[in-house]
């Protein structure tokens, strides 16, 4: 997966695998380079900036100390971090317990189904790929599927939050899994 | 397609457990798979790749630039050591033998310990022994000795987990660190040698939450730590955390914690008193 057209694929990897070495610098340009990305997904799932910046913080000392797990085989460095930030996210709102959400949300309402103005820019062949096959689900499985990654909800959670039966929504969201599975192959 | 097949209902649980839909009890079961089954673990990274350009649907923005900073004092990187250090160093908490003594005998003796070596004419000035803000707690084992001692240090925001007389873990284990609120999920400390001492950096998400109303619990984890974000192996250690506040005197006060029996974790959250 790249990245904004500063960053390539093989140069964050390479950064990443320098962090893994120790090497400070290498460290802070991965920062440079990614944080505004993982900055944006912190604050699309806490809403609240100030916790978008703790979970952000989180994420980076987390990566510096886990660097060595990174597998260039079987990752890029931007799924790495865009994985490690994301749970480091769902770990927040899961403390806060549903009482973070607002109860009356629907999943119309929630999460736009259009991606965000900023994202046209992003030239990105996999994210190209996977706009082109979620275009193929049904809406409903679609909204599901994207209002799951960003809040982070379990199915319980999400049925509870856009009062879906939870049969419907689990029906939903891996009947949309399945599909993106066959779409975008291996 | 009308049906979900056996190979597919696999495969779901792979997308299902990167998507973060999962409870907590299959979560971990698919953790557990992750940490043990090749196919799992190449299964769970395609998701991960597939899914993870949905994050680009948020739009990117420019951090504020005291992040990094605080990252990298919180790693101690170079660049944060380069700038004035805000308080003079103090390594009493290197002193391994110490933190050993501490550890293996009654944590109530800590106190003791501190006023004696916050007393040392090497101390720093005194408007900095009174700014020094410190926890403490003896994770206790299942058999009832002291494992480690862990020293929460709010100013520096780190924890210092020494080594008292714990039990062996397997070489291709890590034993990892939880903070427990009180009715909470445990949050990740950090993973730690269980046999040498380790300095972890404190989180203002984990500094929010220590108090005497959490505790501290060891797990036993896949190598690196649990994939979950939450405990997924068995625990073998937990311990009540004391505050060291300043007494009448000026000096900082440690408070005795007995160790309670049960080494459960959804017990641990939902425990209220401290000893």
């Amino acid at each position: 997966m790249s990245v904004s057209s500063d960053a390539t694929p093989d140069l964050l990897n390479r950064l990443l695998q320098q962090t893994a070495a120790g090497d400070e610098k290498a460290f802070a340009q991965l920062y440079e380079r990614s944080s505004s990305r993982l900055f944006g997904l912190c604050v699309r799932m806490l809403v609240d900036r100030r916790e978008a910046e703790e979970v952000l913080q989180e994420a980076y000392v987390t990566a510096w100390q886990r660097a060595s797990s990174f597998d260039p085989q079987r990752s890029s460095a931007m799924t790495w971090l865009v994985t490690l930030t994301r749970n480091k996210a769902i770990d927040r709102l899961r403390q806060h317990g549903t009482a973070h959400f607002d109860g009356d949300a629907a999943l119309d309402g929630i999460i736009d189904d259009t991606p965000g103005p900023s994202s046209q820019a992003e030239q990105s062949e996999q994210y190209a790929r996977l706009q082109r096959c979620l275009e193929e689900l049904e809406p409903q499985q679609r909204r599901s599927v994207r209002e799951a990654f960003f809040t982070g909800c379990t199915y319980h959670e999400l049925a509870e939050r856009t009062k879906v039966p939870l049969g419907t929504l689990k029906s939903w969201i891996r009947r949309g899994l399945l599909q993106l599975r066959a779409c975008l192959g291996s | 397609m009308n049906t979900i097949d056996d190979n597919d209902r696999n495969h779901l649980r792979y997308a299902e457990y990167v998507l973060g839909v999962l409870d907590a009890d299959a979560r971990a079961a698919v953790a557990h798979e992750v940490a043990t089954l090749d196919e799992a673990a190449v299964a769970v990274a395609r998701w991960q790749r597939h899914l993870a350009s949905l994050a680009y649907e948020a739009p990117a923005q420019e951090p504020p630039a005291e992040i990094w900073q605080r990252i990298s004092q919180s790693l101690r990187l170079e660049q944060a050591r380069s700038r004035p250090p805000v308080l003079s160093t103090t390594r009493w908490w290197d002193n391994l033998r110490l933190w050993q003594w501490i550890g293996a005998g009654a944590i109530g003796v800590a106190a003791a310990c501190l006023v004696v070596v916050l007393q040392r004419p090497t101390t720093p000035p005194q408007e900095q022994v009174h700014g020094i803000s410190l926890m403490v707690s003896s994770i206790h084992q299942e058999n009832g000795v002291a494992g480690w001692t862990a020293t929460m240090d709010l100013q520096r925001k780190q924890i210092v987990v020494v080594p008292a007389t714990p039990s062996p873990v397997a070489a291709n284990r890590s034993t990892e660190l939880w903070l427990i609120p009180q009715g909470g999920k445990p949050i990740a400390v950090g993973v730690f040698q269980f046999d040498a001492t380790t300095t972890l950096p404190l989180s203002p998400a984990l500094l929010s939450q220590l108090g005497p109303t959490a505790v501290l619990a060891v797990s036993v984890e896949p190598s690196g730590g649990s994939p979950t974000g939450q405990p997924t192996g068995p625990v073998i250690g937990k311990g009540n955390i004391a505050g060291a506040p300043e007494g009448k005197d000026g000096q900082p006060v440690a408070h005795a914690v007995e160790p309670t029996g049960n080494l459960d974790m959804g017990a641990l959250a939902g425990k209220r008193d401290i000893g």
